[in-house]
């Protein structure tokens, strides 16, 4: 699956920026699960990292569930998002040296301004690549 | 002793584009290192120099997460299914 952008209704995108405000500030972070490049569904995840203030982790048993009841996780997993907030929304070193997931595209949001930022990109062994978020 | 392993296709790069294997062995480092023989550099991506799972990975044998049955000794019943599943994380 080669995502060359991400469709992401404005409903779903409120629910990001709901949680992201909602977990300030500690950073959030979830999945988009829907088909190939479109986002039907967030699902939010806790966020496990020991200090979550600038790092997160996802909850290992919730991927585990979201694999496990999926008949094809590479096709209805469309993206892994999490918030920065204090920070741009752009892939930090850390974001890049643990990206393990080169098919999914990265959702950031960053609360340092209002309304907060939003960008998706695919992040590889070619680097980080921002793809275009559209509305259906 | 077979059982099925499934990866997402964040892993297939280390298996020739598999995600779903059969392999053999009664402990999960036996099971990985089955695959190993065929796909040479999946035990690597696994487990880490000492043969324990790596800490950025997760694998669960039916509904269990492995590390709490012995890590890479955890056995293995015939039949079981074993998913690998990378750690999502990442910082600001």
């Amino acid at each position: 699956m080669d995502r060359m952008r991400l469709v992401l209704s404005r409903k779903l995108r409120d629910e990001i920026f709901a949680h992201a405000r909602e977990s300030a500030p500690q950073e959030c972070c979830g999945l988009l699960l829907g088909e190939d490049e479109v986002a039907r569904k967030v699902l939010r995840c806790r966020n496990v990292h020991p200090t979550p203030e600038t790092r997160y982790v996802i909850d290992q048993k919730q991927v585990f569930e979201a694999f496990r009841q999926s008949r094809d996780f590479d096709r209805e997993l469309v993206a892994i998002y999490h918030s920065h907030p204090r920070s741009p929304a752009y892939p930090s070193p850390t974001d890049r040296a643990e990206a393990q997931w080169p098919e999914a595209a990265y959702v950031l949001v960053s609360l340092r301004a209002e309304p907060p930022e939003i960008y998706a990109y695919r992040i590889g062994e070619k680097g980080v690549r921002e793809i275009p978020l559209v509305d259906p | 002793m077979s059982v099925t392993v499934r990866l997402p296709g964040a892993l297939r790069d280390t298996t020739g584009g598999e995600t779903k294997l059969t392999a053999s062995g009664a402990t999960l480092r036996e099971v990985i290192a089955d695959i190993d023989r065929r796909h040479p550099g999946f035990a690597a991506r696994v487990l880490d120099p000492s043969g324990a799972i790596r800490s950025y990975v997760n694998v669960y044998i039916g509904e269990d997460d492995a590390r709490a049955r012995g890590g890479s000794n955890a056995a293995v019943p015939d039949g079981s299914e074993v998913m690998v599943i990378p750690a999502m994380a990442g910082g600001s």
